[in-house]
């Protein structure tokens, strides 16, 4: 049996309508947030989950680390049902929400770890060695005695993840966790959540709108909308189905040769570069490529996929999201 | 118990960095004070009532200084409810009922203390009849610190039933307005329960208001005799028990069936 067990998790949620006129009560709309998900998740996996906004992934987490519960499914997670044996199930978990906050504003944020290491009644030692650790490889050090209010938006979510992580979850759930953070933030918490999985086999499970996070972290991914799961595999299949388009750009030494391109492939041209747009499953590289090069010397090439964004917005269009 | 007592420690102290609030607090309930206290004399000055007038001054003094124990919620927690916060805490390894208790209870005592203590000592400089007297007897003030401790007790079980509402219906303020004016009304804060006729006296006293800080300010002033305060205390503990009962049902009851929304 798989660490972590999805079976037809279900859960609705109730939203009530501003009362419209001559009516005389609001009328009530249940949103199906998620239609039966299942999956199962390995020990030691680094799973991605993504969808539009609204496509339950957030309820999913919620769920699995035992703030709700379901309408329908079932789910285990280590052998423990997340929302029926809460306080011991979560003492093997660590959550990390990205937009919202564990620790205290006005305190330094060494002292709202330490009411942490209180929380889950760790050992002075084991604290200490743990905090060491995380400190270091999350450059935490100089920030310890200073209040969280005082802190940039990086430096507060790698305070938050170490939090979330002092307690050593085994299975650890992050929502979102790159948002708003700027380029060096978000490579550094990358770099730091490979090590964590590999140091101490931590799962974890991942949900995010950025792309790189995923192809960054991730050997598998989920896709989830509309309450539904549409895709589980790795990132490389996953973009293969959908990436249909890619973009060339020559410069030629000199003049640009004239160049004759088959119908249906559609290119710019400048002073002496030329950038084409082509689909590989109609027009192979290789002998595209070929062509440009019978045409004249090359000085310059470029070669493109798609926009990895581009490739998930036309996805999630396909799949009627 | 090492989490809630952390917890514990933790609230107490980010409570003293509010001095600003502190100060705001000890004079806006000084001049509650001196208000009721002049109302009072005025109406005693054409109609004398049974209770003496040292009694209802030193009455109001009390009630007072110990205002931040009796109406505060937790702004903090009320945040949390709003932005969803709360999702941290409901991945705790711990009781969430408990958990939020022990937090009322650092907020109160020590919001109450820092206002307490010095609004008390004024109060105590002040002319007879306007300002606070010393306890009854040796015995009433001991009774008195005894019965405050179950009334401190259905206070933060109180602030726990707010939460809980306020966890239904996401805005605290309607229901905490109507709450306070319920809590106002029957704890003695603005009219001294020893002030309402006989016949209303005898039902208000029952009620849990009554338990909160007019139990101990009657021992304290001898209108409850030492003798009567084995009675006491048990209704006081019979509430305590009965509003932490009904929190934790409704806690629960939250629990099952609860939603953050927002992502």
């Amino acid at each position: 049996m798989s660490y972590i067990e999805v079976n037809g998790l279900k859960k609705t949620f109730t939203v009530r309508k501003k009362r419209e006129k001559g009516k005389l009560f609001r009328e009530k709309q249940t949103v199906e947030a998620l239609k039966g998900v299942s999956f199962s998740v390995e020990k030691g996996e680094l799973v991605g989950y993504i969808g539009p906004n609204g496509a339950g992934k957030s309820t999913t987490v919620k769920i699995l680390s035992g703030i709700l519960t379901p309408d329908g499914g079932e789910a285990l997670v280590g052998g423990r049902v997340p929302w029926l044996e809460r306080r011991e199930y979560v003492k093997h978990i660590g959550v990390v929400f990205g937009q919202r906050s564990q620790l205290w504003w006005d305190v330094p944020i060494v002292d709202s770890f330490s009411l942490l290491k209180d929380i889950y009644r760790l050992s002075a030692a084991d604290y200490e060695s743990r905090l060491k650790e995380l400190t270091e490889a999350l450059q935490l050090e100089e920030f310890l005695r200073t209040p969280l209010r005082l802190l940039s938006l990086g430096q507060r979510m790698r305070a938050e993840l170490c939090g979330s992580l002092l307690h050593r979850p085994e299975l650890l759930f992050l929502d979102e966790p790159t948002i708003g953070l700027d380029a060096v933030s978000k490579l550094a918490l990358r770099d730091f959540l490979k090590w964590e999985n590999a140091e101490h086999g931590t799962t974890i499970m991942l949900t995010t709108h950025d792309m790189e996070d995923i192809a960054a972290l991730c050997s598998r991914v989920m896709v989830l909308g509309h309450g539904q799961k549409l895709y589980d595999g790795t990132l490389p299949e996953l973009l293969e189905k959908f990436d249909t388009v890619r973009t060339v750009s020559v410069k030629y030494d000199g003049a640009l040769p004239d160049i004759k391109l088959p119908e249906g492939i559609s290119f710019e041209r400048g002073e002496n570069e030329l950038s084409i747009t082509y689909a590989p499953s109609v027009f192979p590289t290789a002998k595209l490529l070929a062509t440009l090069q019978e045409a004249g010397r090359i000085s310059e090439m470029t070669l493109q996929p798609e926009n990895i964004d581009r490739l998930i917005a036309a996805m999630y269009k396909e799949m009627d999201l | 118990m090492r989490a809630y007592f952390s917890v514990f420690r933790m609230r107490l102290r980010m409570e003293t960095q509010y001095r600003g609030a502190m100060i705001g607090g000890i004079v806006c309930q000084v001049f509650f004070g001196l208000i009721l206290v002049a109302l009072y004399r005025a109406l005693y000055a054409g109609n004398p009532q049974p209770v003496p007038i040292e009694h209802v001054a030193t009455y109001v003094w009390l009630q007072q200084s110990f205002f931040r124990m009796l109406t505060s919620t937790d702004p903090d927690l009320l945040d949390k409810i709003r932005n969803g916060n709360i999702s941290y805490d409901l991945c705790r390894p711990v009781s969430m009922y408990w958990f939020y208790y022990v937090r009322a209870m650092a907020q109160k005592l020590m919001g109450s203390m820092m206002r307490g203590i010095p609004m008390l000592i004024f109060a105590s400089l002040l002319p007879k009849g306007w300002g606070l007297e010393p306890p009854a007897s040796p015995a009433g003030l001991v009774l008195a610190l005894a019965a405050l401790v179950p009334g401190f007790l259905c206070m933060c079980a109180l602030a726990n039933l707010t939460m809980g509402i306020t966890m239904r219906t996401l805005d605290p303020r309607g229901i905490s307005a109507m709450l306070d004016l319920l809590m106002i009304s029957f704890s003695g804060n603005i009219l001294p329960l020893t002030l309402f006729p006989d016949s209303w006296q005898r039902v208000l006293s029952l009620l849990p208001y009554a338990q909160l800080l007019d139990a101990p300010i009657r021992l304290y002033t001898g209108e409850y005799a030492p003798i009567e305060a084995l009675r006491i205390l048990s209704v006081q503990i019979v509430w305590a028990a009965i509003l932490i009962g009904l929190g934790k049902g409704l806690w629960n009851a939250n629990r099952r069936r609860l939603i953050v929304q927002g992502g």
